[in-house]
């Protein structure tokens, strides 16, 4: 089951990141776009290095594997997407916009209370305490500037309105992997597989829409 | 032999280093970079011992999960140095970063060559030459683009660079597993060349895009003149 799961993820992530990939990484092509596109390489590559390692007669369950750096990888790259390229262009520091930088802090409360609540109160082994820790540590950062960019008020440049849908499916991800973190800390394939199925999906319609996106926002 | 890898070490470095000098500027730069590489190689190859030896000799599990990390960060150091103090030029940098990386890939080979010499053959040759050289000098230069933003977008320096170790590390991991699974191998062997030749598929077909559009721009100057 955890292997049909991964091929999933990883067949769906690499869809998107051959297809931005093509669209993308030509010259004068947004940024932010080419961070989302390399992020679902991050999601691909760590799930073929789950794939190999299951295939190879691993345990991913008991032991530590660097194919979970695949998901925190595409967390820091979701972040940089929007921190490194896109936030200096909307947001101004000024008092103005001070509401949506507090209510955007929602993301990473939820974060947090989800890791408490999964994860250090519940009777799991210590491993998936610290896996689940290192993770909601680098959903922090990231949830705050999906939400912030999903409630951000379109100002000058049209750029949060067309980003909205992407930021969406990014918050709906971080909460997928997170949910799928505990579904396997207590070795629950079922949930582990409609936790897989929905990265899939969102992996997949990712691109299409920054495509889109990106195209509104040009013209 | 014990010290194998110093007597290595040295016979590959010094004629290297001392063919500095007389080597042109251009090519000077990526001949350090190799030498950076092969040592980068030897450090890492202690520092991976003694991994090895804290994690009880688990062969499988440290070349899969540890190595690919310890190795690639010692790769993306020298790299890192020379974007903050010398140059953020990308082409520079990509071309330092493959250095090393062939530099890493040259040293590993030649100390797996020595160890295993009973087991080596001209197809070992060939699959390792290509498959290890590549994986090591894509892994390094994708590290190396993320340093290019180091001065001109800093924010995106700091988070894009970890984001692409991760790759990295997880690329070599991938590779390093495949190439010691019994089944799997010859996807091991292929995976660094099915990365490498869109890549230089994408960079041929940019250079003539350059290129032709370089000479209408010539072709349009000449007609208004």
């Amino acid at each position: 089951m955890y292997l049909i799961a991964n091929i999933i993820v990883c067949v769906c992530a690499l869809i998107g990141f051959i297809f931005g990939g093509i669209k993308f990484f030509r010259p004068r092509q947004a940024l932010y776009a080419q961070m989302i596109t390399l992020s679902l390489g991050c999601i691909a590559f760590g799930r073929l290095f789950t794939i190999v390692s299951l295939l190879t007669g691993g345990n991913i369950i008991n032991n530590v594997q660097i194919g979970f750096l695949g998901m925190i990888g595409s967390l820091m790259f979701f972040f940089s997407s929007n921190f490194g390229t896109v936030d200096s262009l909307l947001d101004d520091r000024s008092k103005a916009f001070l509401k949506y930088r507090l209510i955007a802090f929602a993301a990473p409360v939820a974060v947090i209370v989800m890791y408490v609540l999964l994860f250090l109160m519940s009777d799991i082994s210590i491993l998936w305490k610290i896996q689940g820790g290192v993770l909601a540590l680098f959903a922090l950062p990231a949830s705050y500037f999906n939400l912030k960019h999903l409630i951000f008020p379109d100002v000058d440049f049209g750029v949060v309105r067309c980003l909205r849908p992407y930021n969406l499916l990014a918050l709906i991800y971080t909460a997928a992997i997170f949910t799928e973190c505990y579904a396997m800390s207590r070795d629950n394939e079922v949930l582990t597989l409609v936790c897989c199925c929905i990265t899939g999906i969102i992996t997949v319609a990712m691109m299409p829409l920054i495509v889109r996106g990106n195209k509104k926002w040009r013209t | 032999m014990e010290n194998m890898i110093y007597i290595l070490f040295i016979c590959m470095f010094v004629p290297l280093l001392l063919s500095l000098p007389l080597i042109q500027k251009a090519s000077r730069s990526v001949m350090i970079f190799i030498l950076i590489g092969i040592s980068s190689a030897l450090f890492i190859s202690e520092v991976n011992g003694i991994l090895l030896q804290l994690l009880g000799y688990n062969t499988l599990f440290v070349t899969t999960n540890i190595t690919p990390a310890t190795e690639e960060i010692t790769k993306a150091l020298p790299i890192l140095v020379y974007a903050f103090v010398i140059t953020d030029n990308r082409d520079k940098l990509l071309t330092a970063s493959f250095a090393v990386g062939i530099g890493f890939a040259l040293f590993e080979n030649t100390y797996i060559l020595v160890n295993s010499v009973e087991n080596v053959s001209i197809e070992w040759a060939i699959i390792r030459g290509f498959s290890t050289a590549l994986m090591h000098g894509i892994c390094t230069a994708a590290v190396g683009y993320g340093m290019s933003f180091v001065k001109k977008k800093t924010k995106l320096f700091y988070c894009g660079t970890f984001s692409l170790l991760m790759l990295a590390i997880i690329y070599h991991g991938i590779f390093n597993m495949l190439v010691q699974s019994e089944t799997l191998k010859c996807f091991g062997f292929l995976l660094p060349a099915s990365t490498y030749i869109p890549l230089i598929i994408v960079l041929v077909v940019s250079m003539k895009n350059k290129k032709k559009k370089e000479k209408a721009a010539k072709q349009k100057k000449a007609a208004v003149e």
